[in-house]
């Protein structure tokens, strides 16, 4: 009996909805088998592990099952009072913060404005070229990162400064000074990632219709307004999209790169949650305080998401979902 | 057909994920009881497997720590003497901490597990996680005789807890109690003229004329000169300066109460030392990079390597260590047969001496047996097999020829080795747990010989070495308090913040220096310094009354 006949006949031996989901299931079998596996490296890796989080509430120890784990004084609300009383928790919530606005200032048109640039490029194996130059920086790791850093811009051997100095000038502590560290970090952060965030919209600037390039063109319009009434509202949604993922990440960090780029002398700007977490956490031994620290540090993330989501919709635009 | 074959493979797949939970839950089992074990001549009757830490020093062109030449050794020896099977798991020696809580966390960890933190093995005992050896030495101690004999009740008992009877660690030894000297470039003091430093005074005008004639001592890498270097571990790496602005007197009590940072952070001088640190970064006496390189970093080694660096004070062997690959001997191939570190004994305190803190015999690497240690009773005995005289010494000289050569006047003098036979620490410190340092059948020999384990260095210079690190040693003394609750935890956090202030006070603008450091204490003090000081006090007093010295 072919698929399809056995199809018909489910349908017409049972209701509706019901015979759908199963004749789908009977059909295409060989894709929700094919989709088992990936579903259950989620279940098992990435839903089964989030009973841990109850460790943010408990005593934690190492021998103990988390069922056998005493509750943690305060209602179980120990380690969060605790983390708030914290003032290096504090601090490194306020570095987060702090840290990810400028990257998400400065950081998130720059891509854009890269992009549109290209876009705008005659002649073609200059953009390949280019394009691949910028896009290189996102393979390396941020411990490399750092080494390149420690040779560009110490303040005795690396190469900007004794260029500066042997010019007459004094020698800028780009590592060593918290101010300054700052800015090397907005900026090797930027250097890492514009070329590869760039693709993206590269690919939207891709997809909007020639057609209507051709009709500004003969309206008139020049390079600047075809940029600014036909690329930039064709990338709109785009940019939405990815300005949304970026507030929900907000208070969320990477931990390599401020973990590489941290030194003793720059701390009170350098640390931020995700190293507060590793230090206290994993070196510290810590761990219900670093849970509940982690667990904040998710929950304010999906509220922000759900906010920013909240918000691009409100403004008529599509969202994520 | 097809779908059946899916169906086998599916249920296949969910079984494994299932077994791959289940085997989380081995992890809480309690370790197995020991009066299963029989015992027939030492031996016993059943082969048992243990597993033991070992550091991995990543040295270049090292042997593989876990298979060796040394390994094969113990591991023989073990099989034949006890019936015990021994495999060595490999732990990197500069992240050791945190590589020792993750196997902890996750309950793969060693069943021999060593580490230089108490609280590390305090924390995780109050979690359950550690095996008390109390119960287990009242039962066999006796039959240990190589560990009692080596390490003696001191060394076995010092962390004993007096209140509840628990003995969560066993400290090695050291074999001798030399601790940090300074050196300095002796080819370059007589290029200048100048002599060896005996005082503070002389070692500063000393690293001035360094700075001063830098284009004539490094011509054109003048600008790399570091007249006096320390690097990301301050309280190390200055140590012999902040111990001499200290109170030569400074009584047990105050040392103590003090005294959680072992790197003296809150020891009364500690702060004139880094404001001298401070001035001298300011001088350009320092190296200016000194912050931006972390823990295990080569950077500064090759520097003195690369000879750029005119003093510094580190571990007394410092610059003789790893043979060929010793600083000494980078130096003198890369600069010039005449240049040479040598040790030099100039940092007094108030009284006049150069008096250094160094620990007793314990406070060294401590040893543990995690909670997941099935075989304590066999682990014990690998403690007793690794502090048997005979097997130190094999494991720290070798074979004869192949690792050392014997001297006319008896010393063994370590040669370079090749292949499997090369040793990674210094005379295989890293399997000899329970002895940290030379030791072998005569104390005149091992005097002897220590002098001659640096080869290719000068004899002459290690001796000398010896000599000054030796001189005016303050040991500290064990106080017996109960467990320090407050202390639970903190020295990561607290340690991170120790090496923050020493290095944010060491760059600070000189009119700044007072309120950097001053901030910085009260940060520290307030993040649980403060509570750790109050309880270690009401500690001391509840064990030793008002009394400020304790009876040696």
């Amino acid at each position: 009996m072919s698929a399809i006949a056995k199809e018909q006949e489910l349908v017409s031996s049972a209701p509706k909805e019901r015979v759908k989901w199963v004749a789908y299931l009977k059909r295409y079998w060989q894709l929700y088998v094919l989709l088992f596996l990936p579903m259950l490296y989620l279940l098992v890796f990435k839903y089964v592990p989030m009973k841990y989080v109850l460790i943010a509430f408990k005593k934690y120890s190492i021998v103990q099952s988390i069922g056998e784990m005493p509750w943690a004084d305060n209602h179980g609300m120990q380690y969060f009072i605790q983390a708030f009383q914290n003032k290096d928790f504090v601090n490194a919530l306020r570095n987060t913060i702090v840290l990810n606005l400028l990257d998400l200032v400065i950081g998130f048109p720059i891509p854009i404005i890269f992009a549109l640039i290209l876009n705008e490029l005659a002649f073609k194996r200059f953009k390949k070229v280019v394009q691949t130059i910028a896009y290189m920086p996102h393979f390396l790791s941020w411990v490399i990162i750092y080494g390149l850093a420690i040779q560009l811009f110490t303040p005795t051997s690396g190469l900007v400064n004794m260029f500066i100095t042997k010019l007459g000038g004094q020698a800028i502590p780009f590592l060593n000074d918290p101010g300054k560290w700052v800015g090397t970090y907005i900026f090797l952060g930027i250097w890492q990632s514009f070329g590869w965030n760039s693709i993206i919209y590269l690919a939207a600037m891709a997809g909007i219709s020639p057609e209507l390039y051709e009709a500004a063109s003969v309206d008139g319009a020049g390079r600047f307004s075809k940029m600014w009434h036909i690329t930039l509202p064709g990338i709109r949604g785009t940019i939405v999209v990815l300005l949304v993922m970026a507030l929900g990440n907000i208070i969320g960090s990477g931990f390599d790169r401020p973990f590489a780029l941290q030194n003793n002398l720059v701390m009170q700007n350098a640390e931020v949650i995700s190293t507060f977490v590793y230090k206290n956490g994993i070196k510290g031994l810590q761990f219900s305080l670093t849970t509940a620290v982690g667990l904040f540090q998710s929950i304010v993330g999906v509220v922000f998401l759900l906010f920013a989501n909240w918000l691009a919709r409100k403004l008529g635009e599509r969202g994520i979902w | 057909m097809k779908r059946r074959i899916a169906a086998i493979i599916l249920a296949c797949t969910t079984a494994f994920s299932l077994t791959a939970c289940a085997s989380k839950a081995d992890v809480t089992a309690k370790a197995a009881n020991v009066e299963e074990n029989e015992i027939v001549d030492g031996k016993f009757k059943e082969t048992k497997h243990i597993t033991v830490e070992v550091y991995d020093r990543g040295n270049d062109g090292g042997s593989d720590p876990t298979n060796n030449m040394y390994t094969e050794y113990i591991k023989k020896g073990m099989l034949e003497d006890h019936n015990v099977d021994v495999d060595f798991v490999a732990v990197p020696r500069w992240t050791e901490t945190e590589e020792i809580n993750n196997l902890l966390a996750a309950g793969t960890a060693p069943d021999v597990c060593l580490t230089y933190s108490y609280p590390t093995i305090q924390t995780y005992a109050n979690m359950g996680g550690v095996l008390d050896l109390k119960p287990m030495l009242d039962e066999h101690g006796d039959e240990l005789k190589n560990l009692n004999d080596w390490l003696g009740d001191t060394n076995i008992y010092w962390d004993l807890d007096m209140q509840t009877n628990n003995l969560w660690a066993i400290e090695g030894k050291r074999a001798n109690a030399r601790r940090i000297i300074t050196y300095m470039r002796k080819d370059w003091l007589d290029k200048l003229g100048l002599e060896e430093p005996t005082n503070k005074d002389e070692f500063y005008k000393c690293i001035c004329a360094f700075r001063d004639n830098a284009k004539e001592l490094l011509g054109d890498d003048a600008d790399k000169m570091v007249p006096f270097s320390i690097s990301y571990d301050v309280g190390w790496r200055a140590a012999l300066l902040i111990e001499s602005d200290m109170d030569p007197d400074i009584t047990d009590k105050e040392f103590y109460v003090n005294g959680f940072d072992d790197r003296k952070l809150l020891q009364n001088g500690t702060k004139e030392a880094i404001k001298t640190l401070n001035e001298w970064y300011h001088e350009n006496l320092l190296w200016n990079d000194f912050a931006l390189y972390s823990a295990g970093d080569s950077t500064e080694d090759d520097m003195m390597k690369a000879g750029y660096v005119g003093a510094f004070q580190h571990n007394w062997d410092y610059p003789f260590r790893n043979g060929d690959d010793s600083i000494q001997s980078n130096l003198q191939r890369m600069v010039g047969e005449d240049a040479k570190y040598v040790a030099v004994d100039c940092f007094e305190n108030s009284k006049g001496d150069t008096l250094k803190f160094v620990d007793s015999t314990a406070g060294d690497r401590k040893i543990f047996f995690p909670a997941t240690n099935k075989e304590p009773l066999a682990s014990l005995m690998y403690l007793d097999w690794i502090s048997a005289p005979e097997h130190i010494q094999y494991l720290q000289i070798g074979d004869k020829g192949v690792t050392h050569n014997e001297l006319d006047d008896g010393a063994v003098e370590v040669i370079a080795a090749e292949g499997d036979a090369i040793m990674n620490s210094g005379n295989n410190t890293d399997y000899t747990i329970t002895c940290n340092g030379l030791h072998l059948d005569t104390e005149e020999k091992t005097l002897l010989s220590t002098a001659h384990s640096y080869s290719p260095c000068d004899p002459a210079d290690v001796e000398q070495a010896i000599e000054y690190s030796e001189k005016d040693m303050k040991h500290s003394v064990n106080v017996k308090t109960p467990e320090i609750k407050s202390e639970t935890g903190m020295s990561e956090t607290l340690g991170a913040k120790r090496d923050v202030i020493y290095d944010t006070a060491i760059v600070a603008d000189p009119a700044e220096f007072d309120k950097v450091w001053d901030d910085g204490i009260a940060d520290y003090l307030s993040a649980g310094g403060q509570a750790i000081i109050d309880e270690r006090k009401s500690a001391f007093e509840s064990v030793y009354g008002s009394s400020e010295n304790i009876d040696k």
